[in-house]
């Protein structure tokens, strides 16, 4: 028998990890209880911190199910997945009802069904049984057509409900299979350039010339090192520039409150009752807690409802204000021990297809984590992507235990993945 | 990378990845860490204040109106809850799109009977007033009912802003009962926030005291708004109390003790149907305390309590009435004295020994009386007069002569001696009209316009009371002061202010603001004069007469427009040798006094006598 180790690496079940994750879903109870709690009057089992706890268990169940499932099914089912969860979308983006602003969810009557958190995991799976069975090279365009494909229909369906963030989502995971399927991190810059172009050059940021002009000329610089083609080369350059110049065309664009949303990024204060609201009272929030917060049921922003959607989008507000910074620290590990601990599936196994899938999992989990405290505490635009396992609602806490289930499939059954491809 | 398993370069390749994987992520939540630690530790002063001004407030404590009572102890006017539902300026959402879709959402809150409950041009105002009125709570439906706030609450989550508040509003549980004594409350009207009188003491928003006792003691009543401080929700809504912080109790207003006497009030009310126009004032010529007080038409000050809607239809209705339902008339109806007035050109005769009692005049009453050219007609045929029995039944044609002889000077003095004229009596509520009593100077100046001049023909006429203007009260104050021979004391309505605890602060104290004196023999014709025509034979006001107690009075049949009846006019005082009470009632345009007048102002004086004696005896030894 093997000897026991928590941290071993031929441990076929990653205890730690799975710890990590019980304990971030107890945080996430804890904290759904105290931003609620104040509704009182209503029977324990329609709290929403019951309801969330009901959701965590059918999780569970749901990845103690994937976990056993055979590990070789998983690119059998990718396309087919794939494409019910384009049919998904297309039918939310015509046929849903438009429920306050935007129709995201197909009601099922018992459950609010959210295709683009469907197509999160469908599109995961897609995208590594495409790129594990195919060698991916940077000179090579035909590398990017078939990935380029699969990642523009969901994209352009999510982006058109419009949700800007989950679309960059499917980005995050596309950018980060091509990085761990063979492009080099220089590679992977080039191509968001462009991105980081429109971002840069905008008219809102301060010093926008000088910053886009740094940034030109470090691609620039990128670009000789790596001695590229030269075609490709000015190109990319050119494709930069012309971004940058485009910017305003394309923030024109935009939706206005998405417009809304990087105007008042860029200043919360101007108008605090208005768009700054719900981020000024966040990040007084965060801020009135202190290095080790009000205590639990303590914090007056949560309770006296200064903060919307406190136990959806802005949990981590709840969690700054009555735990303070060391309790926030404390959570920022755990993610981190969560992400470290998945990353190591990646380097047990060599099989390209739980490399790309496992880090798959970690970008999504690693881009909701980011963004949403970003948003927070003011760093990022209100977005509306929830935090894992800490924020209300049962599709997102689906979504994350398939994730997890996705990665103690592979953690349990990595070895199987053997031969070529 | 691909199909090598087990190449060595590919592993470190991967690793290598996989490294630069969690570097990325650490230098991310790095960044994180930094800005937590920013707003949480270096920043966290400004932030932990600014969510304790998010939370806490100053709140305002309405003090209770004081409550009034009549002379006995009966509530007149008390004070009932209300709710109002307000939008808050600081709570509602700036933005222009979410101001307007909160503006539709209400106009689209229908009530228990699916009635709109708010409409759209008082809520437009109510928006408006939210750019400049940020500090306090702007109402937008006054006297909610209880299934209006709970539709309100229900919505308060797609409301921000727009709470329920609980004010305390005026009831008048008698309804019209002595309306215009006591006046009605509503908000602080524009013009009068601007004017002097009330600039500083008041702002915007409150709920002042109009007309009557309720303006006259408005700062009494009001007492002091209090502080306090609480914590309120991001709705705007109340959680709790923060004790320690500054706040200051509201001291409730003063009770008001009037003189008025429920008893005698309802009784006046009673004998004054609202289809009459009138006036009843009942007063104690020993102290100037007003007993009753009727002015017909009414109006009820509960309708300025009500919703705008309500309110307004209520307002429209007595503003726009032409039977003036808002004028007092019992203090600022003027009217001419009529047959009343002469006992004042009695009184004057008798000062000046121009009369006695044994004095005829030459031309005896056959009907008329001519003066130069002119006939001037008696309403009777009377013969050959004293002055006693002039005044029983009021023969014309005996005080045509009485007044040519007197002369007005000497009669003017006398009336203003006892009230009437010049200056107000300074009764203790707003709006006391003074009236006047014509001379040469002062009829030739207010007719400087029409060109009509004095003359002394007119004597005839104001001899017999037709030309002057008094009030109702004047009457009242003019018998009660000629029956006591002691003073005319300024008509008040105030009795006592008594705090919350029951101590009386302050106490009126009788006054006297005519002298109100005259000779003894003059006192005694007068007397006699007003005994005679109520209890003896022929008498024009037998029909005030009252069992077991002697009244004395004066009827009255005012002309004031040719071809319309006469104003009823009857002024009594009893018991007439220990004057307790002095009652004047006008009925206007009814026609004679002592048929009409006389047997209202019986009423009023038999309420006033058969009340519960131990009580008001005690009172008034």
């Amino acid at each position: 028998m093997k000897k026991f180790s928590i941290l071993g690496k031929t441990e076929k079940m990653d205890w730690f990890f799975i710890g990590v994750t019980l304990l971030l879903m107890g945080i996430g109870v804890l904290l759904v209880y105290s931003a609620t709690s104040t509704v009182s009057e209503i029977p324990f089992y329609q709290t929403l911190w019951f309801k969330q706890i009901a959701y965590f268990l059918a999780g569970i169940v749901i990845a103690i199910g994937l976990t056993f499932i055979k590990i070789t099914v998983w690119r059998k089912i990718a396309l087919p997945l794939y494409l019910v969860s384009l049919v998904l979308l297309i039918i939310v983006l015509f046929f849903a009802g438009d429920v306050k602003g935007a129709g995201r969810w197909i009601d099922l009557g018992f459950f609010k069904l959210q295709p683009s958190e469907f197509a999160k995991i469908a599109y995961l799976l897609m995208i590594s049984t495409w790129l594990s069975k195919h060698p991916v090279d940077f000179l090579k365009f035909k590398t990017f057509v078939v990935p380029g494909l699969l990642f523009i229909f969901p994209f352009v369906l999510v982006l058109r409900q419009p949700d800007l963030s989950t679309a960059l989502v499917f980005t995050m995971v596309t950018l980060t299979g091509l990085f761990m399927a063979g492009l080099r991190l220089s590679e992977v810059f080039f191509i968001v350039s462009p991105f980081f172009s429109v971002i840069l050059s905008h008219s809102q940021v301060a010093y926008s010339q000088l910053f886009w002009g740094g940034f030109i000329c470090v691609l620039g610089f990128l670009l000789y090192r790596r001695r590229l083609p030269i075609a490709l080369g000015m190109a990319i350059f050119l494709i930069n520039i012309f971004a940058g110049y485009t910017s305003t065309m394309a923030w024109n664009h935009l939706e206005p409150h998405q417009q809304k949303r990087v105007e008042t990024f860029f200043n919360p204060m101007a108008d605090p009752k208005g768009d700054g609201y719900q981020v000024l009272q966040s990040m007084t929030a965060i801020g009135s807690g202190g290095l080790s917060g009000k205590g639990f049921g303590n914090g007056t922003q949560t309770n006296l409802s200064f903060l919307p959607e406190e136990h959806t989008d802005f949990i981590f507000s709840v969690l700054g204000e009555q735990f303070g910074f060391i309790g926030c620290a404390i959570v920022l590990i755990l993610y981190f021990l969560f992400l470290w601990r998945a990353m190591e599936i990646a380097k047990l196994y060599a099989h390209p297809f739980v490399v790309i899938l496992s880090s798959g999992v970690c970008a999504i989990i690693f881009f909701h984590v980011t963004v949403n405290i970003a948003m927070t505490i003011g760093l990022m635009p209100v977005t509306g992507l929830p935090l894992p396992f800490l924020s209300y609602g049962g599709s997102f806490a689906m979504t994350c235990m398939c994730l997890v289930g996705l990665l103690c499939n592979m953690r349990l059954q990595g070895y199987k993945m053997k031969g070529k491809n | 990378m691909f199909n090598s398993l087990n190449n060595n370069e590919d592993v470190q390749n991967r690793n290598m990845k996989v490294l630069i994987y969690l570097l990325l992520v650490w230098i991310a939540f790095c960044i994180l860490g930094f800005r937590l630690f920013h707003l949480q530790y270096v920043h966290y002063k400004e932030n932990f204040e600014r969510s304790e001004n998010n939370r806490i407030r100053r709140m305002e404590i309405e003090a209770e109106r004081g409550f009034i009572y009549d002379r006995n102890g009966e509530i007149l006017v008390r004070n009932r809850p209300s709710y109002q539902i307000v939008i808050d300026a600081e709570q509602m959402p700036r933005k222009k799109d979410a101001k307007d879709s909160l503006f539709r959402l209400l106009l689209e809150i229908r009530n228990e009977l699916g009635v709109r409950m708010l409409d759209s041009a008082s809520l437009d105002t109510a928006f408006q007033r939210t750019a400049w009125i940020r500090n306090r709570p702007i109402r937008i439906l006054e006297d909610a009912s209880p299934e209006e706030v709970a539709i309100i609450e229900e919505h308060s989550q797609e409301l921000p802003g727009v709470y329920a508040i609980i004010e305390s509003r005026r009831d008048y549980p008698y309804g019209t009962l002595a309306a215009h004594a006591l006046g009605y409350t509503s908000e602080i009207s524009e013009k009068q926030l601007a004017s002097e009188e009330y600039k500083d003491k008041y702002e915007s928003g409150d709920r002042i005291g109009q007309k009557g006792l309720e303006q006259q003691y408005d700062i009494e009543f009001r007492g002091k708004d209090g502080v306090k401080t609480v914590e309120v929700n991001a709705y705007g809504r109340i959680v709790s109390e923060m004790k320690g912080m500054g706040e200051q109790p509201a001291i409730p207003g003063m009770h008001l003790v009037s003189t008025l006497d429920l008893r005698v009030q309802l009784a006046a009310e009673k004998a004054l149907p609202d289809s009459v126009r009138g006036a009843i004032v009942a007063i104690d010529p020993r102290n100037g305390e007003i007993l009753a007080m009727v002015s017909s038409p009414r109006l009820d000050p509960n309708v300025f309590s009500l919703k705008r809607k309500e309110r307004n239809r209520g307002w429209a209705k007595v503003a726009l009435d032409s039977t003036r339902p808002l004028l007092n008339r019992a203090i600022a109806g003027v009217y001419p004295p009529a047959s009343i007035f002469k006992l004042v050109t009695t009184g004057a005769g008798m000062e000046h020994n121009l009369l006695s009692v044994n004095k005829y005049y030459p031309h005896r009453c056959d009907g008329g009386y001519q003066f130069g050219n002119r006939y001037q007609k008696c309403w009777g045929v009377h013969g050959n007069l004293n002055v006693v029995n002039a005044l029983r039944l009021s023969c014309d044609v005996y005080f045509y002569q009485a007044g040519l002889e007197i002369d007005m000077e000497r009669i003017n003095e006398f009336g203003r001696r006892f009230g009437l004229g010049e200056e107000i009596l300074g009764v203790d509520i707003p709006g006391e009209r003074r009236g006047w009593l014509p001379d040469s100077a002062s009829f030739n100046k207010r007719n400087k316009r029409s060109g009509w001049r004095w003359a002394r023909g007119l004597i005839l006429n104001l001899a017999i009371g037709q030309g002057q203007l008094v009030t109702p009260l004047q009457q009242a104050v003019l018998v009660g002061s000629l029956a006591t021979n002691a003073g005319v004391y300024r008509p008040h309505l105030m009795k006592e202010l008594r705090s919350r605890d029951g101590t009386v602060v302050k106490r009126f104290t009788p006054e006297i603001v005519r002298p109100g004196k005259m000779k003894e023999s003059t006192h005694q014709v007068i007397l006699a004069g007003m005994d005679s025509v109520v209890n003896h034979p022929g008498g024009t006001g037998k029909r005030g007469a009252l069992k077991g107690i002697r009244v004395g009075g004066k009827t009255g049949s005012g002309e004031w427009k040719k071809g319309e009846k006469t104003h009823a006019w009857f002024a009594a005082v009893a018991p007439l040798y220990a004057p307790e009470i002095a009652v004047s009632v006008i009925l206007e345009s009814s026609g004679g006094g002592g048929a009409l007048a006389a047997p209202v102002a019986r009423q009023v004086m038999e309420a006033y006598f058969s009340r519960d004696s131990v009580f008001s005896r005690k009172e008034n030894p």
